[in-house]
């Protein structure tokens, strides 16, 4: 049952027009998204290259500043050694009084090596240069040198040392050393832009041992590692450019970059050599993603506001589709349907008839009359016998609802078309809207209508077997019904070849 | 049709609402590793400083050796000393919580050995500046807040390894013009140890190593898993013809490299390692092999430890802030020496 109700609204809607609007709507949607994706894709695209290419170019001014603050850090060394060269001081005792008592001093700690190679520095300090070897750092001051940063035992932190060759006393010559801590390169090196990304690490040529002087994570400046372990970290597909990479460092080029990823992180890394450190380079590593946080805000800026027009675009779509829909539906039921009755009007009838009848199922197609209808209007008025096409069109439509189509034909005339399971279960259902027919009363108070009963003469014919198109249908229930008309009224007939 | 409409714009809206958000969960499955409750390593006398000992993996032989100089030092001192530690060594939240624990339970001196130098930084601060000493062994942490450390430098500790590794292979008839190779295995590269170590032995070699001989670029990480140590080792040995000598920055990897040349019977190889196990000792014991370990003396960090937490009690800083405790290089020509028996002893 449920089935055939489907049939017939599909038959409707057919009428109606169906879901163009809803396919047209979806293909739009898709298109507008597919472009807002492709959209996105090449913007990212674009930010990420852009981004590539800036970060490289802000390794090489940041190694170049950080060169630039080692020079000056021994720079000062050396001025330090000027000054003290200038005062004609001969005492090394003198001399080592005055940088332990020097009210400027910014390192943690400062000494002298004499002429003679005797070391003017705390015992601490002394077992330092035991163990780190820093007298071979002092012979290559020229005139100033650094050593590689070690772990201080005075002060438990990564430090460095610089020496600064130093004339005293007429043609003697010794070093000053002062150690400062590592973190100070971290001061250097520090942009306020760009702090929480930037890595700024020494790495030494020959051995590939890195050491990170900067960093987001204060905490992490002293890491000791070497590249090749490193390289571990880095995205497969990158190691062998980065293997390269470190051959070019260790072969002593001046400056070499180098682009990789990390999961999903692009690196740019440049590092260049440090004239103050021989064998020793700066490395800087910044990740393109810290230059992109403006770009892409604009992006997510760009893709709220398309996102809010897209909305407010389907709802003022939607609404006025509603508003437009609910005007054809005003105007479908203007010219499909009869204004009094409801029934579907003669053309709409033949329309969804012809599609019915193409679909192919056996049908009936019954033409009803309504016996003596003149006398109804005649005796009762055309206000009562208008009530009653209403009320007869409602017991067919109560009977027929469910198997057929419904239509007023013209005047008292109707007419259905049926699906046809077998003629006795439709003479049934004919039975029973006679019953309901009988059932109708005219309602009205000025005129007795006692003994009036209100019956229907109607003629059926069976698709395919009298007739395979609707004409022929309808000449075959025409003339069942001119039989029956013919006859007594009151009754229905079915179309029979010879007979008719 | 009408709910197939609010469905699709419901589901725009939902993309809209997603599209720009790069939230990731980064919050795994596994259930967080419990660190152990502290215990009395010594008789708990009222009016006695209260010294609390925070390890790493409780489990180890070496970490015993550790706990067992700060048992002796307390008992040779006279101080309460109590212990903890995490159940791996990575578990740096877990010595957090021992942190905080030790905190309120009104620990007068605290000796840590941070499972991470870096995340353990804020908190060793924190504790400072509350004026309880805190003495640091065997790992420093990234900052100046804390009173003493008794360590291996380990970037020393990698130069004596590498200065082990030419001497043997000199020792063993390799010409300085002849073309060798050592790979190394690590147990991880995110441990600040292990790293140090790494550039030590990388640092000797570049300045020593006659140019012939070459470090394997491709470091080897076995990631804790001594198998895996074991199986890397073989391809080692079968990628490189000329390989002549290992390297193997920690414990694990050192076992595997081991287990891996005993099985193989490679006795040209010199390795080189860190710490003592069985598999180091039977070839260290064996006049066929050629292994050598760099043996810390964890004993003394620990034992040292509660003899500077007493002293900084007493109003004694202590001079310096690092105190490398060095590291015994044991091999088979030197097992009967004192030192080398002493250091041993407490491996």
């Amino acid at each position: 049952m449920k089935k055939k109700r489907q049939l017939k609204q599909k038959e409707i809607s057919l009428i109606k027009g169906g879901h163009a609007f809803y396919i047209t709507l979806l293909i739009c949607l898709v298109v507008f998204i597919t472009a807002i994706t492709l959209l996105i894709a090449s913007f990212n695209r674009l930010i990420s290259t852009h981004d590539q290419n800036l970060s490289g170019e802000i390794c090489v001014l940041l190694s170049e500043k950080m060169n630039s603050s080692i020079s000056s850090m021994t720079n000062s060394a050396a001025d330090v050694a000027s000054v003290i060269s200038a005062q004609k001081e001969s005492s090394p005792e003198k001399i080592y009084t005055l940088l332990k008592e020097n009210p400027d001093k910014n390192y943690l700690s400062a000494g002298l090596l004499d002429d003679s190679g005797k070391l003017y520095a705390t015992d601490a300090e002394a077992a330092e240069f035991q163990k780190w070897q820093l007298r071979e750092t002092a012979s290559l001051a020229d005139p100033v040198s650094m050593t590689m940063p070690y772990r201080s035992t005075l002060y438990g932190q990564p430090v460095v040392s610089v020496f600064s060759r130093l004339s005293y006393g007429g043609e003697q010559e010794g070093y000053l050393f002062f150690t400062y801590p590592l973190s100070d390169l971290q001061k250097l090196a520090t942009t306020a832009v760009l702090e929480n990304d930037i890595e700024i690490w020494l790495m030494n040529a020959s051995s590939a041992n890195i050491i990170q002087c900067a960093g987001a994570d204060a905490h992490a400046v002293g890491s000791w590692t070497n590249a090749y372990l490193a390289m571990q970290n880095i995205d497969s597909k990158d190691r062998n450019t980065y293997r390269l990479w470190i051959s070019e460092v260790r072969k002593g080029e001046d400056k070499v970059g180098i682009s990789y990823s990390i999961e999903d992180t692009f690196y740019s890394q440049f590092c260049s050599k440090l004239e103050s450190m021989p064998g020793w380079y700066v490395v800087v590593r910044l990740p393109s993603h810290a230059l992109s946080a403006t770009m892409n805000s604009f992006r997510n800026n760009v893709l709220y506001f398309l996102a809010v027009l897209l909305l407010v675009m389907i709802f003022l779509i939607a609404n006025l589709y509603l508003r437009s829909q609910r005007e054809n539906e005003m105007l479908n039921k203007l010219s499909i349907h009869d204004p009094l009755t409801g029934a579907l009007n003669r053309r709409a009838f033949e329309f969804a008839a012809e599609q019915r009848l193409t679909r192919g199922p056996d049908a009936a197609l019954i033409f009803f009359d309504i016996d003596f209808f003149k006398q109804v209007n005649d005796r009762f008025g055309h206000d009562a016998g208008d009530k009653l096409l209403v009320a007869f069109s409602q017991a067919l439509q109560k009977n027929f609802a469910e198997t057929g189509i419904l239509s007023r034909f013209g005047g008292d005339e109707f007419v259905v078309l049926a699906d046809l399971e077998s003629k006795d279960a439709l003479s049934a259902i004919l039975a029973k809207a006679k019953e309901d027919v009988h059932a109708i009363t005219i309602d009205d108070s000025k005129t007795d209508s006692t003994g009036f009963t209100i019956s229907f003469s109607a003629g059926a014919a069976c698709f395919p077997q009298d007739a395979g198109d609707l004409n022929g249908l309808k000449q075959c229930a025409d003339a069942a019904l001119y039989k029956v008309k013919e006859s007594t009224r009151d009754d229905y007939k079915w179309f029979e070849a010879g007979k008719n | 049709m009408k709910k197939y409409l609010s469905a699709a714009l419901l589901a725009l809206l939902l993309l809209c609402m997603t599209a720009c958000s790069d939230q990731k969960n980064k919050e795994g499955d596994a259930p967080a590793p419990q660190p152990s409750d502290f215990t009395a390593l010594t008789d708990i006398e009222e009016g006695r400083p209260d010294i609390y000992l925070i390890v790493k993996l409780i489990d180890s032989g070496y970490w015993q050796v550790i706990i067992k100089g700060a048992q002796e030092a307390g008992k040779d001192l006279d101080c309460n000393v109590y212990y903890a530690g995490t159940s791996i060594e990575t578990d740096w939240q877990g010595q957090r919580k021992l942190l905080e624990t030790a905190v309120s339970r009104g620990a007068d001196a605290i000796i840590l050995s941070p499972d991470d130098s870096v995340e353990l930084s804020p908190d060793i601060e924190k504790i400072h500046k509350k004026s309880i000493p805190v003495i640091l062994i065997d790992t420093a942490a990234n900052t100046e807040s804390f009173d003493i450390c008794y360590m291996t430098d380990n970037l020393l500790a990698g130069e004596n390894a590498a200065k082990e590794m030419l001497s043997k292979l000199h020792a063993c008839g390799h010409a300085d013009d002849e073309t060798l190779s050592v790979g190394i295995i690590v147990g991880t590269s995110n441990s600040q140890t292990i790293s140090e170590r790494l550039a030590g032995f990388y640092q000797f070699w570049s300045a020593n190593a006659p140019s012939a001989w070459t470090i394997i670029s491709d470091i080897k990480n076995c990631n804790g898993v001594n198998e895996q140590g074991e199986s890397m080792t073989v391809d080692l040995m079968n990628d490189y013809p000329d390989l002549a000598g290992l390297y193997g920055t920690n414990n694990g990897p050192t076992k595997a490299l081991c287990t891996a040349v005993s099985k193989q019977g490679r006795k040209d190889l010199v390795i080189v390692g860190f710490d003592y196990s069985d598999e180091m000792k039977a070839l260290l014991e064996s006049d066929e092999y050629n292994a050598s370990t760099m043996l810390q003396r964890q004993y003394d960090m620990s034992y040292n430890g509660v003899r500077s937490a007493l002293d900084l009690l007493g109003g004694n800083a202590p001079e310096v802030k690092f105190t490398d405790t060095g590291v015994v290089c044991v091999n088979h020509d030197n097992l009967t020496d004192p030192d080398v028996v002493n250091v041993l002893q407490h491996n």
